[in-house]
């Protein structure tokens, strides 16, 4: 049994034109996977699928053997978490200690173990200092890092990106690549939708979705070497994979250079 | 014509005393045709509140900006038509899908001429023209915005925008959230714009790539100072970028890592991905 098993799941607002169709997918406890897909391929659907914010047309979602459905999503959200784009769209509180204490509010945590889960989960994320300022005063990566800080204080086992850093500077999304890092490391599921192939590089594994469908779905090495998966997908592989796939193979340092610029796009 | 800055310095919050400087003593010309320029920095560098002196929507503290031949300064001047001046110079906001807010998308382009005092039948005809200019064809006019795509909506916002005929156009990050083919078709778009009417366009960006790949001009702010107004390619051979918290664009990045590694005389500085495959065949091929 998986971690994370999504079931023949189809989805629709109208009842005619289908957002998602048909998705199974399998995600183990630990894995980095990134979604990929053009905009309005249903990733992001998908996400608000995942946490029980929208209901599925057919099909079904587990999370740790748990079924969710309307009775259970109170239970499911204490197993996922979700960072969404625009930070100042999650915000609820006047303080930022408000807003990292919403989520375990909403878990009836006791107050005193919360303030002590408030002190250590900002001061993770760097935001000791900014407990009693108003979140709008913040910068677009320090309200991306509450928001992580609250998600983090409810110690859910998964949490999805879902495209986290596209409002942010570069410096301020290396930052919280960064981060995102140290939560994997620490075994904590990560679910990243994204149609940034420079973020989805940190990955070990690629989903692609086109048009409400997988399109492909497989290691990130095994994936990059199949342009045509991206070129049919209004994606874009790295750089210097991209570059790499333009010289020939019948020279040896033109081979070496290949073999660099692969080794380049894993190492960043 | 056009805009210049003289020795602009805008503190926020505007006329407190515990302010600080978002712009310093900004000094520089836009010419009202053909320009493509691209404004970089870090966040808080100040490139927001330097595109928004550039039509009247706020005002220095000190010095000047002269807007298509009106001075706009601390004082208010009773004789210059602050609201003409925000018909010269077009602003478009970050995520401007957002503003959307009228049920059909010809409502919502009519919507600033109207405001503008323009009839409603002319306004509807400007409707048609701007969002052909836009890319999208006169069927779209009908069209609820909400059911649109992110990309589809970012357009119609646009032609919002170009139905009150600017001469200058800025856009704050216009590409940020797009997928790979929606910014490379909203480069398209604005490059279309430009061969078709001439008009400056101003792009606030964060992606190097597409400031080295398209644009003619590079203004870079830091800490609300200018320092730098000059060619992207001259810009990109410094190498102290990093001094403004800037990045490279990939292809120089990727063919530096090259030209270490390999210990190759190659020339680093192409645009796109053809051009470097070409620079290494040359280099390292037989």
């Amino acid at each position: 049994m998986s971690y994370i098993e999504i079931e023949d799941l189809s989805f629709s607002y109208t009842g005619k034109r289908k957002i998602l169709e048909n998705i199974n997918l399998l995600i183990e406890q630990g894995e980095w996977v990134a979604v990929l897909g053009h905009n309005g391929s249903g990733k992001s659907t998908l996400a608000k699928l995942m946490i029980g914010l929208l209901d599925p047309m057919s099909g079904s979602i587990k999370i740790d053997s748990t079924l969710l459905e309307e009775e259970t999503t109170y239970e499911i959200r204490k197993k996922i978490g979700i960072v969404f784009q625009n930070p100042d769209n999650q915000f609820v509180g006047v303080t930022v200690k408000d807003d990292i204490a919403f989520g375990m509010e909403n878990l009836l945590v006791p107050r005193a173990e919360m303030l002590e889960k408030i002190d250590f989960f900002a001061r993770k994320v760097g935001m000791s200092d900014f407990l009693d300022k108003e979140p709008a005063s913040l910068s677009g990566g320090q309200k991306q890092r509450v928001a992580i800080a609250g998600i983090l204080a409810m110690q859910t086992k998964i949490i999805i990106f879902d495209e986290a850093t596209s409002m942010l500077d570069p410096y301020a999304r290396a930052e919280l690549m960064d981060y995102i890092r140290e939560l994997h490391d620490e075994g904590i599921t990560i679910i990243m939708i994204t149609h940034d192939i420079e973020e989805a590089m940190l990955a070990d594994r690629l989903v692609i979705l086109k048009e409400g469908k997988i399109h492909a779905d497989g290691a990130k090495k095994q994936l990059l070497g199949q342009p045509e998966v991206f070129e049919t997908s209004s994606l874009e592989l790295p750089m210097a994979i991209r570059i790499a796939g333009m010289l020939e193979n019948n020279d040896d340092k033109l081979k070496a250079v290949k073999e660099y610029l692969w080794e380049f796009s894993f190492d960043r | 014509m056009g805009i210049q800055f003289r020795q602009v310095s805008y503190h926020y919050p505007s006329g407190s005393i515990n302010f600080y400087p978002a712009i310093s003593d900004i000094s520089l010309s836009i010419a009202a045709k053909g320009e493509f320029i691209a404004i970089v920095g870090h966040t808080g560098s100040g490139k927001s509140t330097l595109a928004q002196h550039m039509n009247a929507l706020i005002f220095p503290t000190s010095g000047e900006v002269e807007i298509f031949g009106s001075v706009v300064s601390k004082r208010r001047d009773k004789k210059v038509k602050y609201n003409d001046l925000r018909q010269k110079v077009g602003l478009v906001f970050q995520f401007p899908e957002y503003q959307l807010f009228e049920e059909t998308v010809e409502k919502d382009i009519m919507f600033g001429p109207i405001n503008f005092k323009v009839p409603v039948e002319e306004a509807r005809e400007i409707a048609k023209k701007a969002i052909v200019m836009v890319g999208l064809d006169e069927s779209y006019l009908r069209r609820n915005p909400f059911n649109l795509s992110g990309g589809e909506k970012r357009r119609v916002a646009i032609a919002g925008i170009l139905a009150l005929d600017p001469e200058i156009l800025v856009l704050d990050e216009p590409t940020s959230g797009l997928d790979p083919q929606g910014k490379k078709q909203m480069m398209e778009l604005f490059k279309d714009i430009q061969d078709k009417t001439g008009k400056t366009i101003i792009l606030i960006t964060h992606d190097m790539d597409l400031v080295y790949e398209h644009t003619s001009r590079v203004i870079v702010l830091n800490d609300g100072l200018l320092v730098y107004d000059g060619s992207p390619d001259a810009l990109f051979k410094r190498d102290d970028l990093a001094k403004y918290h800037l990045n490279y664009p990939e292809t120089i990045r990727v063919l530096s890592a090259i030209k270490e590694r390999f210990g190759v005389d190659i020339d680093v500085y192409q645009k796109d991905a053809i051009s470097a495959a070409n620079v290494i065949r040359l280099v390292m091929g037989q």
